[in-house]
């Protein structure tokens, strides 16, 4: 078995080890101090900003060629996600009511196992 | 001679080398060529789905179940795959193997219309809805709560308002309350600097990548480094899997609903009111003493996301008698996902809550 101290790729893994703490540490102090919180928060909010005016702009676009937004897109998979929910929903109260059903077709509903389990004995078997 | 210099294993490390390089061209390609595991796959129904909020119920995998089922709040910033990996290391698998009825409530991306939703459409609609879910689909009244990160804060401002019940028990995975000392974050969202009503009016719901990147910013050096150990790692398929699954996950943030990342911000970041015992939602009081229940912290020793710092007093300030903290190795992820949670966390919260599910 190699020696871990001579190991090259036992040194490499450990020297990215340190290389990761380190680098982390010296980021996060710097991070911590209020001009990097008023650097990044002025680029943050011009960046928002841009963003958003650049979405609007492309909407206009979109609406000229006679074409749906992104945002039109999002309702329509919105309102298609809502029908399929509504669907499940509609689905999983069928099966409760059909399960009640004095006729139910027991073999379509998978039974719920009864809610008796104890905790395991400190044998290790459930008592 | 230097003791740990054994000159007679050069050739075959050099050879193993040789083998590991070819192996990386080889495995590097099949990296790109495919896909990684399928995840979240345990099988379920859904019980109940609205706009960002889903319900699932989880297939019991034995023939008799504790009698009180467990609701698993998720985080609203990630996806709740992350409690259901691959088999042999899905805490959702564990827990139906153990026994126990599992429902999880899971966050989709909130669409455009939905950034209006503030926190009292997740602590007084959201939560109580699934509640009553639960126990329509299990036919039992009291329910346990398990709240990962910010689904744990979600279920405490739950748990204190709606005191009477019926939440039976609470489990909590690194939930911070003192956002003073979350210190990175605070300095993120300096209220000198940090203008959060200009940023929710102009983008509405808050960009995942701002989320992202957020984190990202905590240990700036981690995710070059990772794809470096990638790269070492890639001839070693376990590795490989295991890097993909987190890696997959930990990109797949969730935006914020606007008025919930106002609300946090504001109430919680600037304000700290949780800690301060003046936190309300929509009018209701949310006093951290008035939860009663039996309760269980989970905390990770080495969590760069909450701080213990952030989460030390969470059980003190609880008013319950039966309550515990308890401090795993691991970091935020690791704690409740992957090797070292199957060795640590789920055993230890299995056997705090067996006895409590009757």
């Amino acid at each position: 078995m190699a020696d871990k101290s001579t190991d090259p790729a036992a040194l490499w893994q450990s020297m990215l080890g340190e290389m990761e703490k380190g680098f982390n540490a010296f980021a996060s102090q710097a991070m911590a101090s209020p001009e990097f919180s008023k650097v990044m928060n002025q680029a943050g909010s011009a960046g928002a900003g841009a963003q958003k005016q650049f979405g609007d702009m492309m909407e206009k676009y979109l609406l000229g060629l006679n074409l749906p937004s992104r945002a039109q897109m999002v309702d329509i998979a919105g309102r298609l996600q809502s029908i399929e929910a509504q669907l499940g929903e509609i689905r999983t109260m069928l099966q409760q009511s059909r399960a009640g059903s004095p006729g139910a077709d027991s073999a379509s509903e998978p039974q719920r196992p009864p809610r008796t389990r104890r905790p395991p004995s400190p044998e290790g078997t459930p008592t | 001679m230097n003791a740990g210099l054994d000159l007679a294993s050069i050739p075959e490390r050099i050879q193993s080398e040789v083998q590991r390089a070819i192996q990386r061209s080889i495995k590097g390609v099949e990296y790109f060529a495919t896909s990684g595991p399928s995840l979240g796959l345990t099988p379920k129904d859904v019980l109940s789905t609205r706009g960002t909020m889903n319900l699932y119920h989880y297939r019991p995998m034995t023939d008799e179940i504790y009698r009180v089922p467990i609701l698993i709040v998720m985080a609203t910033t990630n996806r709740g795959y992350i409690l259901d990996m691959v088999p042999g290391q899905s805490f959702i698998e564990f827990l139906l193997k153990r026994g126990y009825d599992v429902y999880m409530l899971d966050w989709t991306a909130p669409k455009p219309e939905e950034k209006r939703l503030g926190m009292e459409d997740y602590v007084l609609d959201f939560i109580p809805h699934c509640i009553r879910r639960v126990q329509q689909d299990s036919g039992e009244q009291d329910v346990s709560v398990i709240g990962y990160c910010f689904g744990g804060v979600l279920s405490l401002l739950y748990g204190s308002i709606f005191s009477d019940g019926p939440m039976k028990n609470l489990v909590l995975f690194t939930t911070p309350i003192d956002f003073r000392e979350m210190k990175l974050f605070q300095n993120f969202s300096d209220r000198r600097y940090f203008d959060v009503d200009r940023l929710v009016d102009s983008v509405g719901n808050v960009p995942p990548e701002m989320i992202l990147s957020s984190f990202e910013m905590l240990r700036p050096a981690s995710r070059g480094i990772s794809q470096v150990q990638l790269w070492d790692n890639i001839w070693n398929d376990e590795y490989v899997k295991s890097f993909r699954m987190f890696d997959r996950w930990a990109t797949d943030t969730l935006p914020l609903a606007g008025e919930y990342f106002r609300a946090i911000t504001k109430d919680l970041m600037w304000d700290n009111k949780l800690f301060n015992d003046t936190m309300s939602v929509g009018g209701h009081k949310a006093q951290l003493a008035d939860i009663k229940v039996p309760v269980l912290h989970a905390v990770a020793e080495h969590d760069h996301i909450v701080p213990y710092e952030a989460a030390r007093h969470l059980v003190t300030k609880i008013g319950s008698t039966d309550k515990e903290e308890i401090m795993l190795k691991g970091g935020h992820v690791s704690l409740v996902a992957g090797a070292n949670a199957v060795k640590r966390l789920w055993p230890k919260l299995d056997s705090w809550l067996a006895g409590r599910s009757t």
